[in-house]
């Protein structure tokens, strides 16, 4: 195990950032601290780096104690949300900057350079500086000027949210690959279900400073611990008093099958492909329902149709 | 105090531009005054009037009458001004206070403007609102302040002080103390908006990269406060130089000893000695003139920094 956290606690005033939290995130993986805004993911992603720290609680990186080891001697990467360039130094030696303090011979910091931005695509920019880069680019900057240390791990604190849809989704897939190329142990906090369980290997979910579930995307997303965590990867409903995901449920016309539960139709929404139905059942529940276009046509359903609801076999259900 | 430092900020923004803006102002002056025009143009011409003759009253005309009297017989009053031993004296006594006032106040006040704005600890607020007292309290009450607690004879640390050799009032201690008083705000207020801009990511970023707190502070928040501690320095040197109060009550006035420009105008006016004292206030209207056209240069190539 690469990184060991154990019994941290973290305060800010009377504000519980990390209650207790005890985690292990594996060496040479892509870890996902994923959960909402002000769950304590950035938190523990700074206490590892020691930027912040622990009010108890220790930390070992690589089975070496670091709890109490300032941040420069923990021999990790950290990429920023907002970039944190040096704004003063070009491209070139942003990257450098790593190699430099560290007194590397001139020759081996260049050759070192060159390969890191070429990785990320950025040799042809080596001499501009940062402000006159893009925000994706600048984010690839700093991503070679951590790896440039060869850290232990490298931590990212939300790399892609200050940047927009398409260069997120972009950046995304380029950190998996390059993660596949690098193999350095990998940690990135984000509160995008959708970014976690497409790049992770695996995936820590923290809610109000309690690590609610550990898992692969797959067992997340299949056997989720809690209420907490159903809801947190992905759309959610409720059928007879459990929740489960909209498209878990079978929907027809006829009274089939015994146990299924009755209602009307009370909305209609068709977004592409993907048909969306609001269903009030007779008991008083209100129930959202996700079909396909052509499922829908077939059933012949609009507003006030009488359907029979079940939860189709194998459906995820807490 | 946080309204009014946002609002500098704001200011600070502005002025990042002022070099554009004034480019493209004299270009736009045509479709501006046909704007104005609309206006009564007898209303325009009188508040034009207004202004221009305000600042001719009160800056210009006063100040051209120094130069005037200066130069009234060519160049033989400045000429015979510095062969004054006394004038010589002061002239490099105000050079050598300000100088080392302003040196001190380098060191103090980016050490101030860091602990302001990196650090959280009691009475934060306090310290800050206490940086603007100088520019509050008249520099005569600070002068005799430094004289209730630092002289020979009754000051709370000057008996002891004077014992052990260290004599602070009526020497150059004391002015450069009470230099470095009126002074203190000047470099502070200047970097602590440009350090609560820059915020702290790049030096977080520098120590995960492996820097030492030293390594970050030379390399990374020096650069990017440094058009701030130009402005600053000069901005204390010019205040430095013109300094008369506190210094004129601590120093005593001995010519040739502890008598600084400023204190030497007065007295050569008042014994009519007119000519050496405008050509000593003229030259140190000239060194204050001299600060600003150094800032107003380096002003635009700060933007452009920046930018």
């Amino acid at each position: 195990m690469s990184i060991e956290v154990k019994n941290v606690n973290k305060r800010f005033g009377d504000f519980v950032a990390l209650d207790d939290v005890s985690v292990s995130l594996p060496t040479g993986q892509l870890t996902a601290l994923l959960g909402p805004s002000g769950g304590g993911k950035s938190t523990l992603l700074r206490i590892i780096a020691g930027l912040d720290s622990a009010d108890s609680g220790s930390i070992s990186i690589e089975g070496t104690e670091a709890t109490h080891l300032p941040p420069q001697k923990r021999n990790i990467g950290f990429v920023f949300q907002h970039y944190a360039a040096f704004k003063h130094m070009s491209v070139a030696k942003n990257v450098a900057f790593g190699l430099e303090i560290r007194k590397k011979p001139k020759p081996e910091i260049e050759r070192k350079v060159n390969e890191l931005l070429d990785l990320v695509h950025l040799s042809q920019f080596a001499n501009r500086l940062p402000a006159q880069l893009s925000g994706g680019q600048r984010q690839r900057m700093a991503l070679a000027r951590a790896l440039a240390v060869e850290p232990t791990v490298l931590l990212l604190d939300e790399p892609f949210g200050a940047l927009d849809a398409k260069v997120r989704k972009e950046l995304r897939d380029w950190l998996r690959r390059l993660h596949d190329e690098v193999h350095v142990t990998t940690v990135f906090v984000t509160h995008d279900q959708e970014e976690a369980l497409e790049v992770a290997d695996e995936i820590v979910v923290i809610n109000q400073g309690r690590v609610e579930q550990v898992g692969t995307p797959d067992q997340l997303y299949d056997a989720p611990a809690n209420d907490f965590v159903m809801s947190f990867l992905g759309d959610v409903t409720t059928l007879g008093g459990e929740l489960i995901r909209p498209h878990d449920i079978e929907v027809d016309v006829t009274p089939g099958e015994p146990g299924a539960i009755e209602g009307s139709v009370s909305r209609v929404l068709r977004i592409g492909f993907e048909v969306r139905l609001t269903v009030l059942t007779d008991v008083g529940e209100v129930v959202t329902v996700e079909l396909t276009r052509t499922n829908a046509r077939r059933l012949g359903i609009a507003e006030g149709s009488r359907v029979y609801l079940n939860a189709v076999l194998g459906a995820t259900r807490v | 105090m946080a309204k009014r430092l946002s609002e500098r900020r704001r200011e600070r923004g502005t002025s990042s531009s002022a070099g554009r803006e004034r480019r493209s102002k004299r270009a736009q002056r045509a479709h501006h005054s046909a704007a104005v025009g609309r206006r009564n143009p007898a209303l325009t011409w009188g508040l034009r009037f207004l202004v221009v003759g305000y600042l001719l009253m009160l800056v210009l005309w006063p100040s051209w009458y120094v130069v005037q009297h200066t130069f009234a017989d060519g160049l033989t009053g400045i000429q015979t001004a510095l062969q004054d031993p006394d004038v010589q004296h002061a002239l490099l006594l105000t050079a050598e206070v300000s100088v080392l006032a302003v040196a001190i106040n380098l060191v103090f006040g980016v050490g101030v403007s860091l602990l302001l704005v990196r650090y959280d600890f009691p009475g934060r607020r306090v310290l800050s609102a206490l940086i603007d007292l100088p520019l509050s309290v008249s520099p005569v009450v600070v002068g005799l302040a430094l004289v209730l607690v630092y002289n020979g004879r009754y000051g709370w640390f000057g008996p002891w002080l004077e014992d052990n050799g260290i004599q602070i009032i009526f020497s150059w201690p004391g002015m450069v103390m009470a230099t470095c008083f009126v002074a203190l705000p000047l470099i502070i207020r200047e970097v602590v908006p440009v350090l609560e801009e820059i915020g702290d990511d790049q030096e977080q970023a520098a120590r995960s990269l492996g820097a030492s707190g030293w390594q970050t502070f030379w390399r990374i928040t020096v650069p990017g406060i440094r058009w701030a501690i130009v402005y600053g320095v000069v901005l204390s040197l010019a205040r430095s130089l013109g300094e008369f109060g506190a210094v004129k009550v601590v120093a005593g006035n001995v010519a040739g000893e502890t008598q600084t420009a400023t204190v030497l105008v007065q007295q050569k006016y008042q014994n009519f000695e007119q000519t050496t004292a405008y050509s000593v206030s003229f030259l140190l209207a000239f060194a204050a003139v001299l600060c600003l056209i150094v800032v107003a240069l380096l002003r635009p190539k700060a933007s452009k920094e920046s930018r």
